[in-house]
Order: C-alpha cells, then structure tokens, then sequence
C-alpha cells in the first residue's frame, strides 16, 4: 500500500523550497532571477513525478495520502500556476522594493500545502495543508515589507484568515464527535445514514463550510478580498486568486461529491450553499460595478467567479467545476499579467484612468488584456464562455433553473465592469497630466501573456483534449 | 455542588454589575480633551504611539522552533523501539528541516542582538 511514489511530487516541491532557503541566505546575491529558474526546475520535476503516477492510485501514510487521477490534475494545475507567478515575479520583486528570495520558497510550500489539502480523504490533514498554504500567504501577502499597503494586506489576511481557521478547527472537533470520523467518505455515510438527530454534525459541517468559504471568498466572508489584493505584491494576487481558490474547491468537491442524499440534512446544507452561491454571485458582481481600482475590479471578479463555480458544487457535477477552475487559471492569471506589464520602475498602474488609450499605445498588453477580460465576461469564443456554459447547463440538467437564472443575470452585469476596462484602454483618450510610460523589457511577463492567450483559446474553441482528461481524472472518484 | 455553583454565579454577576453600573448610571461628558493620553493641558508633541524596535519577538520565534521541537521528541522516544528504522528516517527528515531553518535564522543574523 505505502508507496513511496505517492509521496514524491509533494517531496520534490518542500525540498525545492528548502534548498531555494538555503540558496538565499548563503549567496545573498542581489539579482534573485536564479532562485526563481531553480524553483521552475524543482516545480517542473513534481510535475513530471505526477505525469508518471497518472492512472496508478499511489498512496501513503496507511491511506491520508492518495494521488488518485483528480489529486494529480490538480498538481498538475497548481504547478502551471505556481510556474506562471515564479515566471512574473522574476522582474516585478527588483522592480518593485520586494526583492525577497524567500518569495519563491513561500510560494513552493504554499504548493505544497495545496497538494496535501487535494491529495488527502481525512479532514484533519486537509487542515494541515491548509495551514501551510495559508501561512506561507500570508508572508506572502507581506512582501513589500516598507509599503503600508502591503503590510496592511498581511496584517489583515493574518488575523482574519486565522479566524477562520480556528472556525475549521472546532467545526472539524464537533465533526469528529458526531461521526466519530474525519475521514470524508465516513462523514458522508453519517449524513446520509440513519434518523438519530444530527445537529451538532451539522453544526460542526456548517462551521468547516464557513472556514473554507473564507478560504475560497465566498460573500458573505469575502470582505478581506479586496483589501488584501489590493495590498498585495501583484504576482501574489494572482497567485491567491487561482490558488487557494482551486485548492478550497478541489476540498469542497470531495466533500459534496456524493452528499446530495434524500436526508433532511443535506437538504438543509444544500440550501445554505444555494444562498452562499446567490450572494456572492450578485453581491460580488454589483460591488465590482462602483471599483475605480483594476486590482479591486479583478477581486471583486474572483468573489464572483467563486459563486458560479459553488453552483457547479450544487449541480454536483465534477468535470464542469475542474474544467471552470482550469479556464479561470489562464484567464485571471493572464489578466493580472497583462496588469503587472503596467508597471515601471518602482511605479504600477492600476487606476482605470491609467488604462486611457493603452489599447493603441501598448497594443500587445492592451490586446492581451481585452482578450482575457473578455474571457472573464464569458464570451465567445473563450474558455470562459465555454467554462460557464457547462456549469450552466450541468445545473440546468439537474433542475437548477432559477440559481441558473441569477448566475446568467449577475454574469450580464458583470459585462459592464469588464467592458469598462476594454473601453479605457480602446476608447479614451489619455489624459494629459495623467503621464503612463511603462516598461516593456520583460520577457518572462509576455512568455506568461501568451501561453495565457493560448490556453484562454485552446479551451474556448478546442477543449475536446483537456475535457478528455478531466473525465479521466473524474471518474475515478 | 450547586451551592458553590452558585457562589460562582452570584460573584461572578456581582462583578460584572460594579464594572458596568458606572458606566450606565453615571453621567458621560466626554470631549477630546479627555481622550488625550495626557491629559496636562498642554497639547503632546508626539503620536500616542511610537514604533519601537521589538527584538522579543525573534527570540519567541526562535523559542517556538526548538521548544516545539522537543516536544515532538517526547512521544518520539516513546515509540523508536517499535518502529525501527522508520522512526529514524521520519526523525532524520523532521530534524533536517529544523536545521535547515536554523541555518537560514543564523544567517539572516537573527542571533544578532544590535
């Protein structure tokens, strides 16, 4: 059973981290570029370790750790996503007074964390992961460490974020006291079975709910989000808007995989979550309508993003949620790309007036750009028409009409927002005391542009290859 | 059992009422003047709080990390017999990772007390 295989991607990330430590604090070189090539190295072998155990169901530690087929699509992803912010970051940290090496080792743990929350069926090790995730963010979050905002972010990131967790913790305590399990499969067979009076596992169910959905930003537990990527270096923006996010998700997907029974329970959880979604579709979508800030439109965009993939966790269907969480990796980490290419030396631009003419003045960031925020709005031809279409109508299948009817309704307003950003950057003139040069000396940042592009339209016109994957990942839950 | 249960009960209101009878009962005329930390008359020349430097919490740092560290030794050594050689590997790479953050605590000098 324990096999050492199982174990070596998550192996192969922690001791790229260490080792980027130990790198760091020996050499102490003023250029960090080289810490950021050996990360992609250590992050591209995991993810070669994990091409290898596709299909073979390795596990570790007597069962707390299975790499079944949806784990390893995970990692896969989380090491795309870490590759793309290790691939950002190179140039933004000296640029922007965040020249920290520690950055790439915090960013291999938060992954790390991210592959035991996915990889583990017992709840109390998904905790575990969480926390490594979280801690790591919340130094993240921190990294311009002379910018007030910066350490605003951190501060508040901390002391809410932990707040949260202590929620999990006694939702988790009371869950085990209840089902006398913490393994997920042994809570759903509480829930489902027998007509002893389950209040205090709901409690504790509702209590691990409110954790995650802090975790993920689900209104009304999103009020960090703005704050937070806001303050944030940007590379780390993006980063906590894909990566906890998918990661929370991944969680939710196995807990509610095959919960949805006939009991009095789970009906009242999936009505709790039914709310949730409805709140944070529209609540996210019109707070993100009065924004001036495009680091705050594009939080208040993932508050949103958040309620339509919870409506794929109602809908219960897995291969829409993991195809919404793929498409929504390449276009919000292309946006906040084409956003950190708004930048110079110790300057980013992130106002919507700085946005004025930039269509025609920096035709590959501005092109870039509209494109993935189309692709957010949900238009065809890109992955986000396609990702929101097969939620929708997975939910549509099950009788889901009216959440489908307000998904659709708070999807149009959010066009507003979107557009809102490709008109500035088509259809304004600059104005004259607003003076916006930035520097386009950045390689890595278009690399990131364009394999963004490619992935936006891949999975918008041709997704038939990473669908196929994705049911193969399914189905061996 | 429940005459002490309620001793605990009735001290416990009877405190809870005298910290808060002032408040309700008493009048309340505050201005800012009264707000001040000083409240000497003369306006302060500086920020009731001052940034100062806090070395403390590097040492409580430092503290977590070998204290945690021994108490994971405890249960440790209750078990090796058994576990043989496992218990050596899984010891081998918890100690390796402490000392890999020693080593970087060392070198970022935060032995240092300037």
């Amino acid at each position: 059973m324990n096999n050492l295989a199982a174990l070596s991607p998550l192996l192969c990330v922690v001791l790229g981290a260490l080792l980027v430590l130990l790198l760091e604090v020996l050499f102490n070189k003023e250029n960090k570029s080289y810490l950021g090539y050996v990360s992609l190295a250590f992050l591209a072998g995991g993810a070669a370790l994990c091409v290898r155990s596709w299909n073979k169901l390795y596990s570790f530690f007597n069962g707390t750790l299975i790499l079944d087929n949806l784990a390893l699509f995970f990692f896969l992803l989380f090491s795309l996503a870490g590759a793309f912010i290790i691939l950002l970051s190179l140039k933004y940290i000296s640029d922007q007074e965040a020249n920290h090496g520690e950055l790439y080792s915090l960013l291999l743990l938060a992954l790390s964390g991210m592959m035991i929350m996915v990889s583990s069926p017992d709840l109390l090790v998904i905790f575990l992961g969480l926390e490594v995730l979280s801690v790591s963010c919340y130094a993240l979050a921190g990294l311009k460490r002379k910018d007030e905002k910066s350490a605003e972010a951190a501060l508040k990131y901390f002391l809410l974020g932990s707040f949260a967790s202590a929620f999990l913790v006694l939702g988790l305590a009371l869950l085990y006291g209840a089902a006398h399990s913490m393994v997920i499969s042994g809570i759903i067979e509480y829930f489902q079975a027998g007509t002893a009076s389950k209040t205090m596992g709901l409690i504790g169910l509702g209590l691990v709910i409110v954790g995650f959905a802090f975790k993920i930003a689900l209104v009304p537990f999103h009020m960090w989000t703005p704050d937070v990527y806001e303050g944030a270096p940007t590379p780390m923006t993006a980063f906590f808007s894909v990566a906890p996010k998918s990661a929370g998700f991944a969680v939710l997907l196995r807990i509610f995989l095959d919960f949805w029974g006939a009991s009095a329970e789970t009906e009242f959880v999936f009505w709790a979550l039914w709310v949730l979604s409805v709140l944070t579709m529209v609540v996210g979508n019109l707070i993100a309508l009065r924004q001036t800030n495009v680091k705050r439109i594009l939080a208040y965009s993932s508050i949103a993003h958040a309620g339509y993939m919870l409506v794929a966790v109602l809908a219960g269907d897995q291969s829409s949620l993991v195809f919404y969480l793929t498409a929504y990796l390449f276009m919000n980490v292309g946006a906040f790309a084409a956003l950190i290419g708004m930048s110079k030396k110790g300057k980013e631009y992130n106002e919507l007036e700085d946005f004025a003419g930039i269509g025609f003045k920096y035709p590959w960031i501005g092109g870039t750009f509209a494109v993935f925020l189309i692709s957010l709005a949900g238009f065809p031809p890109t992955a986000g028409f396609l990702a929101k279409f097969y939620v929708f109508s997975a939910a549509v299948r099950v009788g889901l009409v009216p959440l489908v009817v307000i998904g659709v309704l708070a999807s149009l307003i959010s066009v507003f927002y979107y557009l809102r950003i490709v008109v500035a950057m088509y259809m304004r003139e600059p104005s004259p005391d607003r003076e916006v040069t930035i520097d386009q000396e950045n390689p890595a940042l278009f690399l990131v542009l364009f394999l963004c592009l490619y992935g936006v339209l891949q999975l918008g016109i041709f997704p038939g290859n990473i669908l196929t994957i994705i049911r193969m990942a399914v189905s061996f839950l | 059992m429940i005459e002490i249960f309620l001793v605990f009960v009735v001290f416990g209101l009877l405190g809870l009422v005298l910290i808060f009878m002032n408040r309700f009962l008493g009048p309340s005329r505050s201005n800012p003047n009264k707000e001040k930390p000083f409240e000497c008359g003369s306006p302060y020349l500086q920020k009731d709080i001052n940034p100062f430097p806090i070395k403390f919490y590097l040492v409580a740092f430092l503290f977590l990390l070998f204290d945690i560290e021994v108490a994971f030794f405890f249960p440790w050594a209750l078990v090796f017999k058994e576990m043989k050689v496992t218990a050596l590997v899984v010891m081998a790479a918890y100690l390796s990772v402490l000392v890999i953050g020693f080593v970087y605590a060392w070198k970022k000098g935060a032995f240092e007390w300037e």
